[in-house]
């Protein structure tokens, strides 16, 4: 077992116990309490968790990625890094719901669900074990299938939530079925002694492995967006409150990644097999179909989905050279950080102007510039962040990444890996450039409408995050270089 | 990390205030829009105490560099390409930085007073803090790259305070409305302006920018130190015929800053802004910024050549622009009548004789005079050309014209400003052994005799020449405006009841100190000279390897307190003082002879009086090379290229092709779930069959 004073283990206490009690104080108090009330605290736990965890990082308790122990959960950087990373999202959007939750009802479930979310994605990344990651995976999961549909009345809603939930669920069941090939093939299911365990596997039973690693990347490429298992996403990303469209976009993909990078890249190293290839196709072919979609897009959320399929494929880019170079996981990382605060703010941004506009079409942002300055600040820098445009942390993300598709050591192909994500981020720049042009250089004087405060420090935090690391993004590399050796030694070593 | 010299005392500051010194600024910039919503009046002080705590701080490291120590400290960048980032607190730095965080203070509270009742004072006192930082971060960066940031920075800032009143009213403009050079009008907006300055100041910021990267490439660094300890880049660069090129282009960046030839043309323009900022930006600072970048790479490339590189051409297109531009810029100023324009003109002349001091050095065995000499001259210059700018935008208040025809008679009103002007002005014509103009002055022509080098005779009379038209311009301009009769306009003002006053407190007290300091630091010039003189001796040979080639000669047959002056060169200042302001006086004091009868006299002076006016025609061509023919072909392409080819046939086809493309994607959203689960279960067995391949 894992010591008892572990991060990850303090993590589950905190937000596991006032999400569950969240519900319990609600019905003590007979459903009185105002809705920011239940916000509010769930904000100060999560708050006490990022607070902890960065006070390890920064304090050098945790050691820099550990390898895979037989622990179940292993608390090193690479963890560290997911956890920083999805407790931002939780906030971010635990902050961007106390306007919208305003005038809804629960407000005790909504906020002990995003909690119990929480859990579920921060243990996702410290998890070591195949059925640890798959219980992490489901806590994440169920929450955001009920949240998605958390507007009762909104068949909208209900529509996202549904399509969600039954590729959840199909996803979920490959995944087990993933897990169970390896069990049956290796006898463990933690996931050092199934790397050891496919390293000496009898080459007859070659093809199980391969359907196992097959069933792994569909299964968790589900929940990242990847082509082609990413046809619920811009009905759900557009249907869900926009605030759980920041949690999904940003924390749940995440977690995504995070599972990949522990088992399909440690399965398949294992393996000594050449899937580099496929996900460097996989990567191309989500680039290109996210991006492409986006631009015809009149719905702001439904274009930035397309935009999240996009930044996925980016991502991808780091994982497909990852063998080759020690920039891959490096870029993967650093673009998973900025990523989330990027579409995360976005996101919440999106949710200010839909709770005080109540307008999703792009048209009809016109001069939002003059009417809510702050939130269309907030929203520029994300788009001009995910963009890629520098002083922004999202120059320096893509420019490690498609820097890392072309350092020495990597295969031919991967140049191509290179073009097409700075073609796309060409492309992508014509979008939201629409949605700039939209907001500041049309409409005519507007009058000023009070932005909600919540969303106002969201925007506030996200600015000085992007443009600070952009300006000195040296910190955060260095941190990301840390949490690489988990991979990146065994990774190098045996290929 | 901070690297102490040998020595090994320690010294008062510590590196946290190099680092202050140019991020202070910046945070009142940052401050200043918010305490505007609160109080106007605050942001004044708000300006005034920023400038004031970061010069404190470079004063703190005042008494470290007398020493000759210097502060070096790093911190990492962008670590994935090995930059880093850090401050150098040499001698030359901690001096120019003083001179920058003293003036620029004084500058702040003389604004108080100049912009007061401007609506748009907040945008203004964010773009001068804006500046101050910019040229902070100029002076203490320790490498090419962050030194390049702050030369933008400043770029930016002076494009936004030449353009500040960019409604563009008549009495902002320059020049004289509907005049005509060579066909084109020499009236200029604000926004006209800055755009001008910007556009110009980016010709030299390309070459600049492609030297540093070609020194980059060889080098693998930025930075000043690196760059001296390693000097393998320099081989390689030599080899391939670059190395000299690269440092000219690096020059280059300092012609278009500091407005020397043939990138002179925008110091004109750059009057529109308010006197505020032409005091600062225009005078003291910003285009002293050129001859900072000289200094620092001077010693550089004086080393290499020293250790056997050829750099002889480098320092010699120095010398030979900042000459002609002393001389260019100096006839110009004698016949302009705007005095703002006389003033810009000085500048420009001056500036010139800073980098051909600081050419020379290069030229001669023993840098360290020209190098002393032409440092000694930027200080001295920004603190008499500050005050003249200042006192000019008193009268420019009081007056309410540019014009210095429009004024007259002015020293009864005027006392203070009367006063502080001829103090100042006697500074700048380099009145002999009691203003520190003087003995800047002197060195730079000494240094220039005793180079021992080819052209030192051309030089030295190009020098001796310019500080004649100096004095002659000096006078003529403080004779315009004091003396004479009143104008006519000043009659027509008095008429309506606005008196000819004095300047407000808060703004005669800056430049009055200003004044007082040219007088005061002259009296004790020489040894000031001597001092500063002997600091770059030990900077220069700790540092650079440089050494003096011999003691500077004791016994000249002077008396004492002239000991070390150069006779030919200290004859030729005197002399050239004397007729300068002997003419001046002639023409425009004692009023015996009447220029206006003097030019048009015979054909010959007409003439030339008439092509100093225009300008040389230079601003004229440069409109018609740069200006009038890019526009016209760029019509030319619009017209039959761009309609045609791009708009209907790229456009239009890119436009469709991307358009279906999205369609087609979009079509496989069919909102359906089961031909979404369809779809995925495809691509997992695609995965898994990709993977047996």
């Amino acid at each position: 077992m894992i010591e008892i004073t572990s991060t990850p283990i303090i993590l589950i206490a905190i937000l596991g116990t006032i999400g569950m009690a969240l519900p319990v104080i609600s019905v003590l108090r007979k459903e009185k309490g105002s809705n920011s009330f239940y916000g509010i605290i769930a904000f100060a736990a999560l708050i006490v968790s990022i607070g902890y965890v960065a006070y390890e990082i920064v304090t050098n308790q945790i050691p820099p990625a550990a390898v895979f122990s037989g622990d179940v959960l292993s608390n090193d950087s690479f963890s560290g890094l997911f956890a920083i990373a999805m407790l931002i999202v939780a906030i971010l959007t635990t902050a961007g719901s106390f306007n919208f939750m305003r005038g809804q009802s629960h407000p005790p479930v909504y906020y002990s669900l995003i909690l119990l979310s929480t859990i579920g994605m921060v243990l996702v990344a410290y998890s070591t074990d195949l059925v640890m990651l798959f219980v992490a995976w489901e806590l994440m999961s169920i929450p955001t299938y009920v949240l998605a549909g958390f507007l009762k009345k909104n068949p909208s809603s209900n529509e996202a939530a549904l399509k969600y939930f039954l590729f959840g669920a199909v996803s979920s069941a490959i995944i087990i079925y993933g897990i169970s090939i390896v069990y049956g093939l290796t006898g463990t299911t933690n996931i050092g002694g199934v790397m050891t365990g496919l390293a000496q596997l009898d080459p007859s039973m070659m093809p199980l492995a391969l359907l196992a690693v097959g069933m792994f990347i569909a299964g968790f490429g589900f929940k990242m967006g990847l082509v082609p298992f990413h046809m619920w996403l811009p009905d759900t990303y557009e249907g869900a409150p926009p605030t759980i469209t920041a949690l999904l976009a940003a924390g749940t993909k995440k977690a995504g990644f995070a599972a990949a990078l522990r088992v399909i890249i440690m399965g398949t190293i294992a393996l000594n097999l050449d899937w580099t290839l496929a996900l460097g196709v996989i990567a191309v072919m989500t680039m290109t179909v996210g991006n492409i979609a986006a631009i015809m897009q009149k719905n702001i959320s439904r274009m930035l989905a397309y935009s999240s399929i996009g930044h996925a494929g980016y991502i991808l880019i780091g994982l497909a050279v990852a063998p080759y170079t020690e920039l891959g996981i490096q870029g993967t990382l650093f673009h998973v950080l900025n990523h989330s605060v990027m579409k995360g703010a976005a996101f919440i941004a999106i949710a200010g102007i839909v709770t005080t506009l109540g307008v999703t079409n792009i048209d009809k942002l016109k001069g939002l510039g003059r009417k809510m300055p702050i939130i269309s600040i907030g929203l520029v820098v994300s788009l001009l962040a995910l963009a890629g445009v520098p002083p922004t942390a999202g120059f320096w993300s893509k420019l490690i990444l498609f820097g890392a598709a072309l350092d020495t050591g990597v295969p031919s192909w991967a140049a191509w890996l290179a073009i097409a994500g700075v073609l796309n981020s060409a492309l992508s720049v014509a979008y939201y450039g629409w949605i700039i042009r939209k907001m500041y250089f049309e409409g005519e004087t507007e009058k000023r409408i009070a932005e909600p405060k919540a969303i106002v420090g969201v925007m506030v935090f996200a600015v000085i995050f992007l443009v600070a690391i952009g300006v000195y993004p040296d910190p955060i590399i260095e941190f990301t270089q840390n949490a690489v050796p988990v991979l990146g030694t065994s990774l190098i070593i045996s290929k | 990390m901070v690297e102490a010299n040998a020595v090994g005392f320690a010294f008062e500051a510590s590196a946290v205030n190099a680092w202050l010194v140019w991020i202070l600024p910046f945070v009142a910039a940052l401050i200043v829009p918010a305490v505007g919503k609160f109080s106007m009046r605050a942001t004044g002080w708000v300006a005034i105490g920023f400038a004031a705590a970061s010069a404190l701080c470079a004063a703190t490291m005042f008494s470290g560099a007398l020493e000759a120590k210097e502060i070096h400290d790093q911190v990492n960048w962008i670590s994935t390409i090995g930059i880093k980032a850090g401050v150098l607190a040499d001698p030359l730095a901690v001096i120019m930085a003083n001179v920058v965080g003293w003036i620029s203070f004084l500058i702040m509270v003389y604004s108080t007073g100049y912009m007061k009742g401007d609506k748009d004072i907040v945008r203004f006192w964010f773009w001068m803090m804006f500046f101050i930082g910019s040229m902070q971060l100029i002076v203490l960066s320790d490498n090419l790259l962050m030194m390049f940031f702050g030369w933008e920075g400043v770029g930016l800032a002076s494009y936004a305070l030449i353009g500040f009143w960019y409604r563009d009213k008549d009495k902002d403009h320059v020049g004289v409305k509907g005049r005509t050079v060579l066909g084109l009008t020499e009236y200029y907006s604000p926004t006209h302006s800055g755009m001008k300055a910007f556009i110009m100041t980016k010709v030299g910021d390309i070459m600049m920018l492609a030297g540093m990267f070609l020194i980059f490439a060889f080098a693998g660094t930025f930075g000043f130190r690196e760059l001296l300890h390693d000097t393998a880049w320099a081989s390689s660069m030599q080899a391939q015929g670059l190395l000299v090129p690269a440092a000219v282009l690096l020059f280059g960046g300092a012609i278009g800053k500091s407005a020397q030839f043939p990138l002179n043309e925008w110091l004109l323009e750059a009057m529109t802004g308010p006197t505020a900022v032409s005091a600062l930006i225009h005078a003291a600072t910003m285009v002293k910024a050129g001859v900072f970048l000289v200094a620092r790479l001077g010693p550089l490339f004086f080393a290499l050549g020293a250790a056997g590189f050829l750099v002889d051409d480098f320092f010699m297109v120095i010398a030979w622009v900042g000459a002609i531009t002393a001389l260019l810029l100096a006839t110009q100023g004698m016949v302009n009548s705007e005095i703002k324009k006389v003033l810009a003109y000085s500048t420009g002349s001056q500036i010139g004789y800073m980098m051909m001091a600081l050419g020379v050095a290069g030229l001669s065995h023993q840098f360290v005079d020209g190098y002393t000499a032409g440092f000694f001259h930027l200080t001295s210059h920004a603190m008499f050309k500050a005050s003249l700018f200042m006192a000019a935008g008193s009268l420019l208040h009081t007056v309410g014209s540019r014009f210095m025809t429009d004024m007259g008679g002015l020293r009864k009103h005027m006392r203070k400003t009367y006063a502080f002007m001829w103090a100042a002005g006697l500074g700048l014509m380099g009145a002999p052994f009691i203003t520190t103009g003087f003995w800047s002055k002197d060195a730079i022509f000494g240094a220039v005799y005793e180079s021992g080098n080819v052209w030192a005779l051309p030089l030295f009379a190009i020098a001796v020449l310019t500080a004649v038209i100096t004095a002659f311009y000096t006078t003529r301009m403080i004779g315009m405006v004091f003396f004479g009769d009143k104008s006519k306009h000043i009659e027509h003002m008095e008429k309506e009841g606005h008196h000819m006053h004095e300047a407000p407190l808060s703004m005669w007290v800056p430049y009055g100190i200003l004044a007082a300091l040219t007088i005061g630091i002259g009296v004790v010039g020489l040894t000031a000279e001597h001092g500063i003189h002997e600091l770059f001796t030990e900077y220069l040979g700790h540092t650079f390897g440089i050494e003096a080639a011999h003691e500077t000669a004791e016994d000249n047959g002077l008396p004492p307190f002239l000991a070390g002056i150069n006779p030919v060169a200290l004859i030729a200042s005197i002399s050239a003082f004397s007729i300068g302001i002997g003419l001046g006086y002639v023409f425009y004091i004692g009023r015996f002879v009447d220029p206006v009868k003097f030019v048009n006299s015979n054909i010959f002076f007409y003439a030339l009086h008439k092509v100093m006016l225009n300008r040389w025609y230079l601003n004229a061509i440069v409109y018609w090379c740069f200006v009038v023919a890019p526009l016209w072909i760029a019509r030319g392409v619009w017209r039959y290229f761009e309609r045609t080819v791009i708009d209907t046939g790229m456009n239009i086809g890119l436009e469709k092709a991307v358009g279906w493309g999205a369609k087609v994607v979009q079509q496989t959203q069919t909102g359906i779930t089961q031909s979404y689960l369809y779809v995925f279960g495809a691509g997992i067995l695609f995965v898994v069959l990709f993977l047996f391949i």
